[in-house]
């Protein structure tokens, strides 16, 4: 395989836990409860259910302690040095950014003053390059810093962008950040378009009906090999891909030609066959469109060989800009402990869709895995972790 | 040598096209307009330049395609025929005309009632969606949101897709728009007396078109550096051919009155105001650049901007 981007760090906090480890653990361990309504101060809907991350505290600080628990988990397991954070370059992924603030003054603003008007809602923030900055600032970051801001592939894409960039010998070391606060935009937004289950949600599942927004943080170094500290490093990032469609603004596409493309395309970037493929974490959102063309996609590649396919979103929810990133560092926690979590939410073959995602924790053995990730404005991203 | 000459590219980038569009709403024309008029309407731009509606598209989706169409109107089609075009659109703040009436109903309804297509638009790839779909291209379509280094990343990030052969050309932008009041616009964009120019604030969609061969071009990009604020990495006089080529040096919003006038008294750079054609918004210089390869003069043009945690970024590029 064709690669020399070792995995230096990662780090993460979901709704299953503050730390990627946590979350993983908890996931092998199936310890994952289903997303519910209500428990989110600043969230203004008792219908929309979500994955909040565990707090007791208000939305607005947590979004601060998740932005600095993913990163400083990163950091600590990279074992980075000051020099080696001021020297790194910085890729951000994420939506709503800071977006946050708005939504909590607003809420906060109208608890304060029943009964009285509501203050029109501002937007404050400086857009989602703020983030960028704040994490530069407070880091010591002094390289290129980049916020794409490209709804579900926001920090997928930003790990790609790392990646090609470090394989250009254009910068030494990327860290690679996905954020994504719960917020009443993108809850009612995605309900808006019919995009949410209201009940579960069930990747690849006969019965799903939509996806269940959740909301995390994660963090994932990536590092040019020649510039490797250590002797051994245990993973590589190898084959990122990232391809815009333009047919449809929300649809890759049904008949899964779209993603057998992007998945081809990575497969051989990384020069690894098919068969080679011990698990894929699939993006499986739960709506019926991306796991119908996710789905065919994945088949026309691998045909009856199809190895273990996982959701996480089932579990914790679809983390929208931060899922490339969040995803990425709990999967790693996975490997770490040797296993391939299930996929959570799933109850019954959709024989359009013609498999079933993984239901048993399986063990991870060394070798490449497929992750892969779809997102609004037909945009596609997808990669190979590699465990050696 | 300075650290900017240092990092002159090895192959300088071509620019087959620039255009822009500012708070005017006339492509690629200086024209008078007025903050307190803003936010103009843009169904008479739309028709002129993509010849139907966009009906389903708020302004900032309007204005990204609007300005790109302008930079590729006057590219012979078989410049582009055959070849793999990438979109890197940068934005300081995104779909905020979108996103605000959508969070608005959110609110005040309780939730009910807010518009599916408003959500949609308002991601910000969205836009860069759209135009993919004008301009027929699939591939590499990157949004990147920097504050006001959002269209000097952009930059920097197309050189390395095209030095990498990636891509065949760059269709690289920025888009901001006005969205009221005032003093919100002004807020978001942290603009105060101390740390920016005191020029009204604007708007703007400017696109260049980079790539290709060297022949037929209206001017290259030489070099996009960052560097820290206290550093100083500006150009000192070991470029080709300078001591008889014009230098016109862009001032960015965030650079004082002060800083201008050294350029101009000390170093001897004639000063290339665009920002009173456009006003203050985050991706200003895309227009900056733009406007100054367009302007017909001859010479090296070199942009200055900083944020205000402390970043600064140099663009430098020459004309024929």
């Amino acid at each position: 395989m064709s690669t020399d981007i070792n995995v230096r760090g990662w780090g993460a906090v979901t709704t299953l836990g503050w730390s990627a480890p946590e979350s993983a653990k908890n996931l092998i361990e199936g310890k994952v409860l289903p997303a519910k309504a209500g428990e989110v101060s600043h969230l203004i809907s008792p219908e929309f259910k979500s994955f909040a991350v565990p707090y007791d505290g208000d939305p607005l600080s947590k979004s601060q302690k998740m932005l600095e628990a993913a990163l400083d988990e990163a950091i600590e397991r990279a074992g980075l040095s000051h020099a080696e954070i001021a020297e790194s370059s910085l890729f951000v992924g994420t939506t709503g950014g800071l977006f946050i603030r708005n939504e909590y003054e607003f809420t906060e603003e109208v608890r304060r003053h029943p009964g009285k008007e509501s203050p029109p809602i501002s937007c404050r923030n400086r857009g989602p390059g703020e983030v960028t900055q704040v994490i530069a600032g407070k880091y010591g970051i002094k390289g290129m810093t980049f916020t794409l801001s490209m709804a579900c592939v926001s920090s997928s894409h930003a790990l790609v962008v790392a990646a090609n960039l470090l394989e250009q010998k254009k910068i030494n070391r990327a860290i690679v950040f996905g954020f994504e606060p719960l917020l009443n935009l993108t809850l009612h937004g995605f309900a808006s378009l019919l995009l949410c289950d209201y009940d579960q949600c069930r990747p690849f599942c006969a019965t799903r009906s939509g996806m269940q927004i959740g909301e995390g943080a994660g963090a994932v170094i990536l590092e040019r090999g020649d510039k490797a500290r250590h002797a051994k490093n245990l993973y590589k990032f190898a084959g990122g891909y990232l391809f815009n469609d333009n047919s449809s603004l929300t649809s890759g596409g049904l008949d899964g030609e779209l993603v057998k493309e992007v998945v081809a395309r990575t497969l051989s970037l990384s020069r690894v066959s098919a068969s080679e493929i011990v698990a894929i974490k699939a993006h499986g959102t739960g709506t019926k469109d991306n796991d119908l063309s996710e789905g065919l996609g994945l088949l026309k590649v691998f045909g009856e060989k199809l190895p273990p396919v996982v959701s996480l979103k089932g579990a914790l929810g679809h983390a929208l800009g931060a899922a490339g990133a969040m995803e990425t560092a709990v999967w790693l926690s996975c490997l770490e402990k040797g296993v391939i979590p299930k996929s959570f939410g799933f109850s019954q073959m959709d024989e359009e869709i013609g498999f079933a995602p993984s239901q048993e924790n399986n063990v991870a053995c060394n070798g490449a895995y497929l992750c892969t990730f779809f997102g609004f404005g037909a945009t596609c991203s997808s990669y190979l972790i590699i465990k050696e | 040598m300075s650290a900017l000459e240092q990092n002159i590219f090895n192959s300088p980038l071509p620019v087959v096209a620039a255009g822009y569009v500012g708070p005017s709403l006339i492509p690629n024309e200086e024209a008078p307009w007025d903050e307190m008029n803003l936010p103009l309407k843009t169904d008479e731009l739309v028709q002129k330049v993509m010849g139907q509606p966009m009906r389903r598209a708020g302004r900032f989706i309007k204005l990204v395609c609007c300005g790109a169409l302008s930079c590729l109107r006057d590219v012979p089609k078989e410049k582009l025929a055959g070849k793999k075009v990438g979109i890197f659109l940068s934005t300081g703040l995104g779909n905020v005309d979108e996103i605000l009436p959508f969070i608005t109903q959110v609110f005040k309804h309780d939730g009910g009632f807010p518009s599916p297509n408003q959500f949609a638009n308002s991601v910000s790839n969205a836009a860069a969606f759209f135009l993919a779909r004008e301009a027929g291209v699939k591939g590499v379509v990157l949004t990147i949101s920097e504050e006001e280094l959002s269209f000097e990343s952009s930059l920097w990030l197309a050189q390395t897709y095209l030095e990498s052969a990636q891509i065949d050309l760059a269709l690289v932008g920025g888009c901001d728009v006005f969205t009221p009041t005032v003093a919100e616009s002004r807020e978001r964009m942290n603009l105060t007396p101390d740390n920016s120019r005191l020029l009204p604030v604007g708007e703007g969609s400017s696109w260049l078109l980079l790539g290709g061969s060297k022949e037929n071009n209206i001017g290259e990009i030489l070099a996009v550096q960052f560097a820290p604020l206290e550093k100083d990495v500006s150009p000192v006089n070991s470029l080709p051919g300078m001591e008889t080529k014009e230098k016109y040096f862009l001032p960015g919003f965030r650079v004082k009155e002060e800083q201008i006038d050294i350029w101009k008294n000390k170093n001897n750079w004639q000063i290339h105001d665009y920002l009173p054609h456009c006003g203050i918004h985050p991706v200003a210089a895309a227009f900056g650049i733009a406007h100054a390869l367009r302007s017909k003069k001859a010479g090296y043009f070199l942009h200055h901007n900083h944020n205000a945690s402390g970043r600064q970024a140099f663009v430098l590029a020459v004309t024929k």
